[in-house]
């Protein structure tokens, strides 16, 4: 066959595919060897991959500083692991393919499971002894999120929960309370239009859309009104309270009374609405941006009408036991008591030691600043983990995400909408989960 | 006889003469050595980063595998029984055309007029050229943050624009038609630096003296473009339809960054990003690697058609 410039260009255009295709095919050249490599060696310094939860790019590297100078011989590095947690996942998942293992990484509370379920991230029950750590300074509801099989898989670092942002002047032009908020959603139902009233008819709260977490903060709601996403390993979404739940949201959304916003923050801090259901991690940023004095509340109950979530340590399963070692000593460095005060003080996440919230400088701190107490009072009396569908099964946050947009936004019937949920998250459990547990 | 030394080759003199002597076969064997030299390090290279992953996906799309785990699981034809039985899978190939289409027709009509337009000549062309040109040259990543304050229905760009005009803003996050549209309008404004240029390019090769027989004719300026300038653009606008396809089929950084695929989950997917969901959020990379081989065939199949079509047309 004479090669002609169009079937040079023909070739070129199934070259070109194919080169799409190799690009497809991800981590997939080293298939069955997930675990990257048992007892790799690194460069000598310990990595850490961050995606700098709560904007704290800077405040690592000032920690991992701090550590450099005491540590010379054992040198941490802080590297980019991706702008957002499930970024920073799937950077792992390159490595655990490709090799190039980091000595620790930030694990969200939707991806830790899936590395503790395939044995990628180790258990640190044994190395907290080894380095020395004492677990049991970790606020215990936070150490065990990560327990799986009788083992922790990870330890509490940027640790959150969800909270209630209301604009302090609104409320107030509203004859609502400014020290607290609605005991009920009911209530925030009957709260909503003196709240529309007092500002110019803008939503009494934003929410995050599906793409930010709507699963996420919807979570303590469904959990108010009897529901819940499943019971362990069992979807839960067409229950009654889980469909009234969805209800509630769905006629709010419609009324009026709450808005959802792909950047819901930016809604609230520009003045687009009253209020805003965010998170603890947004506290510090919201102090830069909002030009209005705002307090935040408990979500309303009854109890347990939040969740928490953040992010925690883990560390692989694939590289030394030396290695292993020091990276459990950093990242007890990284959340010690003085280190993390300095880190819930400037990004609002929760403290996760004992130690630091009885610190004197720490109780100070909270006395003066009533909107970071909150979110650490919420955690004792108004919060659970989260649900296995959302958390555990993959893709569960985004499937979830999704399912609540058609409901709060496309406004489309709550029954179907629910039931695909429950069917879709039942096939994923008993493809990936079930044959493994 | 006498050998004649033609020097094709500065260093590598060939010789011919009426039977093959021993000196004449070692030339041959050195023209095969250069020709080894030159062509087996791409072989290789190709091999080693085109050619095996390919392989390797392909084989991968008959597993159930999570991309964290070491372990697969044989499942067969199972990942493309459940491609192919997805109503998602339909709504995803139905965006991947629209998109697709939209921007190939887009861009290229676009690139087309533009091209035109910038081919006379006027004031300060070669600024404007630059400026056109610019947006290909920029990360997709880049131009999809800044798009999203040009759509940004609460302070946008666009919501500024039909404010004054007394319009309402699109939900453009919030609708699936009107996502694709965004994301679609941004690709193609992106994408026009690259068909502008080419076209450019082909306009300046043509014939003038075509051109002039139809002017000095007095035919009208559509016609002439119709029947004259565009004939003469046939091998671009072919070339063109090929390459911007193969682009467009892969445009993910955009839809990352502006939609994450939605809203509700796929409003906005195409092929391509599936193939990312799949595989690196779902965790299933062997569901992933079958939307990719899908893909795959999908583009080359295309592909062959439009270079049969085109040598029918010949």
């Amino acid at each position: 066959m004479a090669t002609t410039r169009r079937s040079l260009l023909g070739m070129a255009g199934a070259g070109s595919a194919a080169l799409a295709l190799a690009a497809c095919a991800g981590g997939s050249t080293s298939a069955g060897g997930g675990g990257g490599g048992k007892g790799e060696e690194g460069d000598g310094s310990i990595q850490f991959w961050s995606n700098h939860p709560g904007s704290s790019k800077d405040l690592e590297q000032k920690i991992i500083d701090a550590w450099n100078k005491d540590n010379p011989d054992n040198q941490a590095k802080l590297i980019d692991g991706g702008a957002s947690y499930e970024e920073l996942g799937q950077k792992f998942n390159a490595a655990l393919a490709g090799g190039g293992l980091p000595d620790l990484i930030v694990a969200s509370d939707v991806t830790w499971f899936n590395f503790a379920f395939t044995g990628t991230t180790t258990a640190m029950d044994d190395l907290w002894k080894e380095a020395e750590v004492d677990s049991d300074d970790f606020v215990d509801t936070l150490r065990e999120d990560y327990e799986y099989d009788g083992k922790h898989y990870g330890m509490p670092y940027s640790r959150s929960t969800t909270l209630m942002y209301f604009n302090t002047e609104v409320m107030k032009k509203a004859g609502l309370p400014t020290d607290k908020g609605p005991e009920t959603w009911e209530q925030f139902a009957e709260w909503a239009p003196k709240i529309l009233d007092a500002n110019g008819g803008k939503p009494a709260i934003v929410i995050p859309d599906g793409s930010d977490y709507l699963d996420w903060f919807f979570q303590g709601i469904i959990w108010t009104f009897g529901g819940n996403y499943s019971k362990e390993w069992t979807p839960t979404f067409t229950e009654q309270g889980s469909i009234d739940a969805a209800t509630f949201l769905q006629e709010q959304v419609a009324a009026g009374h709450i808005g959802i916003e792909k950047d819901a923050a930016n809604a609230f801090s520009i003045g687009n609405s009253s209020g805003l259901l965010q998170s603890t991690g947004s506290l510090g940023g919201l102090k830069e941006s909002a030009e209005f004095d705002f307090h935040t509340t408990y979500l309303p109950g009854p109890t347990p009408g939040a969740c928490t979530g953040g992010a925690g340590i883990a560390i692989p399963e694939g590289i030394s036991d030396e290695r292993k070692v020091m990276a459990m000593k950093f990242a007890d460095f990284l959340t010690s008591t003085q280190n993390t005060i300095t880190f819930s003080q400037a990004t609002g996440y929760m403290p996760v030691r004992k130690s630091a919230m009885e610190d004197a400088e720490e109780t100070k701190y909270l006395e003066e600043n009533p909107n970071a107490m909150t979110a650490i009072r919420q955690l004792s009396e108004n919060t659970a983990p989260q649900d296995y569908a959302r958390v555990f099964v993959s893709g569960g946050g985004q499937r979830i995400g999704a399912g609540l947009d058609r409901i709060a936004i496309a406004q489309e019937d709550v029954a179907t909408v629910m039931k695909d949920l429950q069917d879709e998250t039942q096939k994923v459990i008993d493809r990936d989960i079930t044959p493994n547990l | 006889m006498t050998a004649v030394t033609t020097p094709a080759i500065p260093g590598l003199e060939t010789t011919t003469s009426d039977e093959p002597t021993k000196r004449s076969r070692s030339l041959n064997w050195r023209h095969i050595g250069l020709a080894a030299i030159l062509i087996v390090p791409n072989m290789i290279l190709l091999g080693l980063f085109t050619y095996r992953p390919l392989i390797d996906n392909f084989r991968i799309s008959f597993y159930n595998w999570n991309i964290s785990s070491p372990d697969m699981r044989f499942v067969g034809l199972g990942n493309y029984i459940e491609w192919f039985t997805d109503d998602t899978s339909w709504q995803i190939a139905r965006n991947t055309l629209i998109f697709t289409l939209v921007a190939v027709i887009g861009s290229m009509a676009l690139g087309l007029a533009l091209a035109l337009l910038l081919d006379q000549h006027l004031r300060a062309r070669n600024m404007v050229r630059t400026m056109v040109f610019a947006p290909y040259v920029i990360s997709g990543a880049a131009i999809g943050v800044a798009f999203q304050f040009v759509f940004d229905p609460g302070y946008g760009l666009v919501q500024d624009v039909l404010g004054r005009l007394g319009l309402d803003t699109p939900a453009f996050y919030q609708h699936s038609g009107w996502a694709l549209f965004m994301i679609t309008t941004t690709y193609v404004w992106k994408n026009l630096g690259y068909t502008f240029v080419i076209y450019l390019a082909a306009l300046q090769g043509r014939r003038s003296d075509l051109d002039e027989a139809a002017e000095i004719d007095g035919t009208p300026a559509w016609r002439k473009f119709w029947r004259v300038t565009l004939p003469q653009l046939k091998g671009t606008t072919f070339f063109l339809s090929v390459t911007v396809l193969l682009n467009s089929f892969q445009v993910f950084d955009i839809i990352q960054v502006m939609t994450e695929g939605g809203p509700f989950g796929t409003g906005t997917s195409t092929l391509i990003y599936q193939v990312y969901q799949e595989t690196f959020v779902n965790n299933r990379a062997g569901y992933g690697a079958a939307v990719a081989t899908i893909m795959f065939l999908i583009v080359l199949v295309v592909t062959l058609v439009q270079v049969k079509l085109q040598d029918k047309q010949d």
